[in-house]
């Protein structure tokens, strides 16, 4: 009941704010409501582990089948807990031009349903349905409340390209499910994690493998088919970034973990090496983007594409410990990203760009409220012990250098050693902007507006990043919160047994 | 033919719109000069007929209600059995659930249609009224379509077809100016190569099986006759198996024709741009159910041979989906991209068909019913707009700011886009493409997955770019919604409140069932078995 409750309320909340006449005030207390209601009953759905598994489409054998286990249910409540702190922000500040604020706020509403629907699915298919919801608002937030300063050209094909990239995304990753569901003659995922691949010939698992990394690998993404995030990300207002990056590329990290790994063994382990080189070259990617890139917000966009590297890394190694390093990178990455985001969104909405070549007063001094939390945000970035990063990063690394028996340790430590390379380049970007933007250097050479400090941070958007960074300090020192979650079940997942 | 058993219930869908046709002409002969008269007796006959069609759509997966049947011995069907089949009598008519929904479809179509259609009252005309012959035609194409879903035998098939797709050229000819002339004119010339083909497809299934039947029947007593009876040798036996491969694909190449399939596809555009709106969405919904109805009943016949797909059904898909989003993504009037929508989407109706299987024909219609969902409702806004705004509302940017000036409106349309596009809220688009993609993948036809996958993209793009305008908001758009407002709102002063309050219905109607079907998709999917 609590389940329903959790997917249907912020359904419905956006469907009324979306239906709001322009000049009702209603919308603040019901988004705000509605998310804090939300991220309760997430807690409640974790704390009790439920579950509810009615009949929905007889005629396709599909159920309303949601349930929470040890793998989605850092992200469920991850994502409940950060739309509260996404509407917070929004309603803190101004509306981006381009339409009312109920439709802002709605469109983030749906945002949520869609990806704790994602999360919850028990179904391979409800999950592929759950997976498409985001997509038409995420549109909408990147098409009409993305960044007034560009031209309107700029902003359709950043919308564009992401439904477009996803919407290919995800019909491959339909064909996936729908070959796998005609070989196992199902669709429910936690028979398909029993089976564990058994029934099904090597070809078929590689084909499937195939297909369902190839899908969800746009959505994570995975190198070369990144090239839909850095405009989005840059496009996009700052609530739409902040889902973007910390929720919404979990779905495909997860749903690699959930509908490949799970189902189809057999064919991600011969899939991994392939896997693993692109994780890699990924990282390295990004890296190198990063330490030219200009526009801060699409440098911390090529970040994450760096970070979601070693996930994907750390998906390859196929061990217990790979997969806890997964989840719990993806987590990491997650409240760093947001963090970066908020950060950047702020600055860029004081700014009006966030050309890094423009010289700016530094925030060191002037702005230390900022300074603080963007030291520690690059901190976290580069990967600095003591900050949740640094575990995920760390276990990737680790767990590929000893991976599951059928993998091949050459290929993979190989890798390691390239994604070292890319902790360095990690170090090397976050040093850089760090020197720019809170030491600055240059910052002598700004005149006009630019000279003067921003508005340090304060009121309730302070309050959203302090809580972001102290949860970023709190995980870095106990990653077990997080690792005891999901170990029992990532271990009864890579055996196959059922819990 | 004696010995007939003749079971009325079965028949009333068909014979309740004939019923209206007669009504309509008696009062047309006793008062020409009604105009809203005949619109009334249609409504009511469609309606009657659609109330008759839904308990045979509720009833159970495998039964089904027959009419015209005669004793299996007097049908000249192989003397010693093909197993139990040949004990059952053999008829001419069969309404089975998965035909019954298609007529209760086409009938909530047709409906529809007769609102969008509804005359203006008290309008002078020179002349005789058009109505009652506007009418008459629309229920008659009706008619053919509700038989043509029930028929199992050649003749009759092949009457009913041509019943169903005539009257739509005399409708789109009086539906307009020149232009219409056009498009009816190539209707004309394309329906007669259609029938040329369909009548030689029909001439081969009778020389393959020696029988009139379209029934399973007929297909396996025509290509494993040798098995039944030694008389026949094993060469022939082959060579009726070949000609049914051969009529099969000459029916499809018919059949393509009113589907209007690449690369049959050509009068789509002039047609749906030269005739009025109602008749374009006649088109665009009871003469595609028509025509798939038709091609089910073929291929259901056949499918009892378990032969593989053909590759002509793949490529003829294939090229349909590709050409019709590539061309549908250039159009800026709104009924030439529902055009070419239609063409795009009659590739996804088809491309569950290779594989000749119950799995595939149950996935082709109810892929059919729900674009024939999304359509109506697309359809019916366009109309209301139009009734509103003229013919400035066949433009794209007509539709700038329409979800701030009317909310509920641009809801019911975007829900339409999104089902046509299979993304949310629109579910029952997506799971229309679940089930169009899973006999394609249980085939194993790798190739044309990809270009499936490719194509919903493509689609998504198509209906996006409609999609934009209803969501920008009216702030950054130029002052040219506002004047139409204006114009809008001087002519709705004009207009008699009646009209406008049908369209509103029929938006209402037809919204309520998307949405239902969305939230509920084993309402639409569930008949089908």
């Amino acid at each position: 009941m609590a389940l329903t409750l959790l997917l249907v309320l912020p359904l419905i909340a956006s469907v009324a704010l979306l239906a709001m006449p322009v000049t009702s005030r209603g919308e603040r207390p019901l988004a705000l409501g509605t998310s804090v209601v939300t991220a309760l009953l997430a807690v409640a759905v974790v704390a009790g582990s439920h579950e509810v598994d009615v009949p929905w489409i007889r005629s396709l054998g599909i159920r309303w089948h949601f349930g929470v286990d040890g793998l989605s249910a850092a992200l469920v409540l991850f994502t409940a807990l950060l739309t509260v702190a996404v509407v917070v922000h929004a309603l803190a500040g101004p509306t981006p031009l381009g339409g009312s604020r109920a439709t802002y706020l709605g469109c983030i509403l749906l945002v949520e349903t869609g990806a704790l629907a994602t999360f919850l699915a028990r179904d391979a298919i409800l999950f592929f349905v759950a997976f498409e919801i985001v997509l038409v608002p995420m549109w909408v937030l990147i098409r009409r409340f993305g960044d007034e300063h560009v031209r309107d050209e700029l902003r359709a094909d950043a919308a564009g390209r992401f439904v477009l990239f996803t919407a290919l995304g995800s019909t491959l990753m339909l064909v996936g499910i729908l070959v796998l569901a005609y070989h196992q003659g199902t669709s429910d995922l936690g028979t398909l994690a029993q089976r564990h691949g058994s029934g099904l010939e090597r070809g078929t698992q590689v084909v499937v493998a195939a297909l369902l990394l190839a899908g969800l690998g746009i959505k994570v993404p995975i190198w070369p088919l990144h090239t839909w995030l850095p405009s989005a990300h840059t496009i996009a207002p700052t609530a739409g970034s902040v889902l973007l990056a910390a929720v919404l590329l979990k779905m495909g990290t997860y749903g690699i973990v959930r509908l490949a790994v799970a189902t189809v063994p057999q064919g991600v382990a011969a899939l991994s090496p392939v896997l693993a080189v692109l994780g890699v070259v990924g990282v390295i990617w990004g890296g190198l983007a990063c330490l030219v890139e200009r526009d801060l917000k699409r440098l911390v966009a090529y970040s994450s594409v760096a970070h979601m590297g070693f996930v994907v890394l750390a998906i390859a190694s196929g061990s217990e410990t790979g997969l806890q390093a997964a989840l719990l990178g993806n987590i990491a990455h997650g409240i760093v990203s947001a963090l970066l985001f908020f950060l950047v969104g702020d600055l860029k909405e004081q700014w009006g760009s966030a050309d890094l070549s423009v010289a700016r007063a530094a925030l060191r001094d002037r702005a230390p409220r900022y300074g603080l939390a963007l030291v520690t945000a690059l901190a976290a970035a580069l990967g600095l012990p003591g900050l949740v990063t640094f575990w995920g990063e760390f276990l990737a690394l680790y767990a590929a250098w000893s991976p599951a028996p059928d993998r091949p340790v050459v290929v993979l430590r190989v890798c390691v050693v390239a994604g070292a390379v890319g902790l360095a380049l990690a170090a090397a970007y976050a040093l850089r902007v760090a020197r720019i933007v809170w030491a600055g250097e240059g910052s002598e050479d700004a005149h006009g507006s630019a000279a003067e400090a921003v508005r340090d941070a304060s009121g309730p958007r302070w309050g959203v990043v302090v809580s972001l960074l102290g949860a970023t300090v709190v995980l870095g020192i106990v990653p077990q919160l997080l690792l005891q979650v999901s170990a029992l079940d990532v271990v009864s997942m890579l055996t196959g047994s059922g819990r | 033919m004696t010995g007939l058993v003749i079971d009325v219930g079965p028949l009333l869908p068909a014979l309740l719109p004939l019923l209206g046709v007669l009504v309509i002409l008696v009062v047309d002969l006793v008062s020409p000069r009604l105009r809203q008269a005949p619109y009334a007796v249609a409504v009511l006959s469609v309606a009657l007929a659609a109330a008759a069609a839904l308990p045979r759509v509720l009833q159970g997966a495998g039964s089904s209600r027959t009419s015209f049947c005669a004793p299996a011995s007097a049908t000249g069907s192989p003397p010693t059995g093909v197993g139990p089949m040949a004990t059952q009598q053999t008829c001419f008519w069969e309404a089975d659930s998965l035909g019954s929904a298609l007529q209760l479809a086409a009938c909530f179509a047709a409906l529809v249609c007769l609102l969008l259609a509804w005359p203006r009252p008290n309008a002078r005309v020179a002349g005789p009224a058009r109505e009652p012959l506007e009418t008459v035609l629309l229920l008659t194409a009706l008619a053919g379509t509700v038989v043509v879903a029930a028929s199992r035998d050649v003749g009759t098939w092949l009457v009913a077809l041509e019943l169903a797709t005539l009257p739509v050229i005399a409708l789109v000819a009086l539906s307009g100016a020149r232009r219409s002339v056009a498009g009816s004119m190539q209707l004309l010339v394309t329906s007669l190569v259609s029938f040329s083909l369909l009548a030689l497809g029909a001439a081969l299934w009778f020389a393959a099986t020696g029988s009139p039947f379209l029934t399973a029947d007929a297909a396996l007593s025509g290509a494993s006759g040798s098995a039944a009876t030694s008389a026949r040798s094993a060469a022939e036996a082959a060579g009726s198996t070949a000609l049914i491969a051969l009529s099969v694909v000459l029916v499809l190449a018919g059949i393509g024709f009113k589907l209007s399939l690449v690369p049959f596809h050509a009068w789509t555009p002039t047609a749906y741009e030269g005739s009025s709106l109602p008749v374009a969405t006649f088109l665009a919904t009871v003469s595609k159910i028509g025509a798939l109805a038709a091609l089910l009943v073929f291929l259901r016949a056949v499918a009892a041979l378990g032969t593989p797909g053909l590759v002509a059904t793949a490529v003829l898909a294939a090229v349909s989906m590709t050409l019709g989003n590539l061309m549908a993504l250039r159009q800026h009037d709104v009924v030439l991209l529902l055009a070419w929508s239609t063409v795009a989407q009659a590739g996804w109706v088809v491309l569950p068909l290779v594989s000749v299987s119950s799995l595939g024909i149950e996935a082709s219609a109810a892929y059919l019913l729900t674009y024939v969902a999304a359509t109506l409702v697309a359809f019916t806004v366009v109309a209301l707009s139009a009734h509103e705004q003229g013919s400035a509302a066949r433009s794209l940017t007509a539709y700038e700011g329409m979800w701030r000036r009317n909310a509920w409106r641009a809801g019911a349309l975007g829900l339409a886009l999104t089902s046509l596009a299979g993304l949310p809220p629109g579910v029952i688009g997506l799971f229309g493409k679940v089930v169009a993609l899973r006999p394609v993948v249980a085939e194993g036809w790798v190739w044309l997955t990809v270009v499936a996958a490719a194509n919903a993209v493509l689609g998504v793009a198509v209906y996006l770019r409609w999609l934009r305008p209803i969501v920008t908001s009216v702030e950054t758009t130029t002052a040219a919604p506002a004047a139409a407002d204006e114009r809008a709102a001087a002519r709705a002063a004009r207009m008699p409140a009646g009209r406008r309050g049908l369209l509103v219905v029929a938006v209402a109607v037809t919204a309520a069932v998307l949405f239902g079907v969305s939230v509920q998709p084993d309402l639409l999917l569930g008949v089908l078995r």
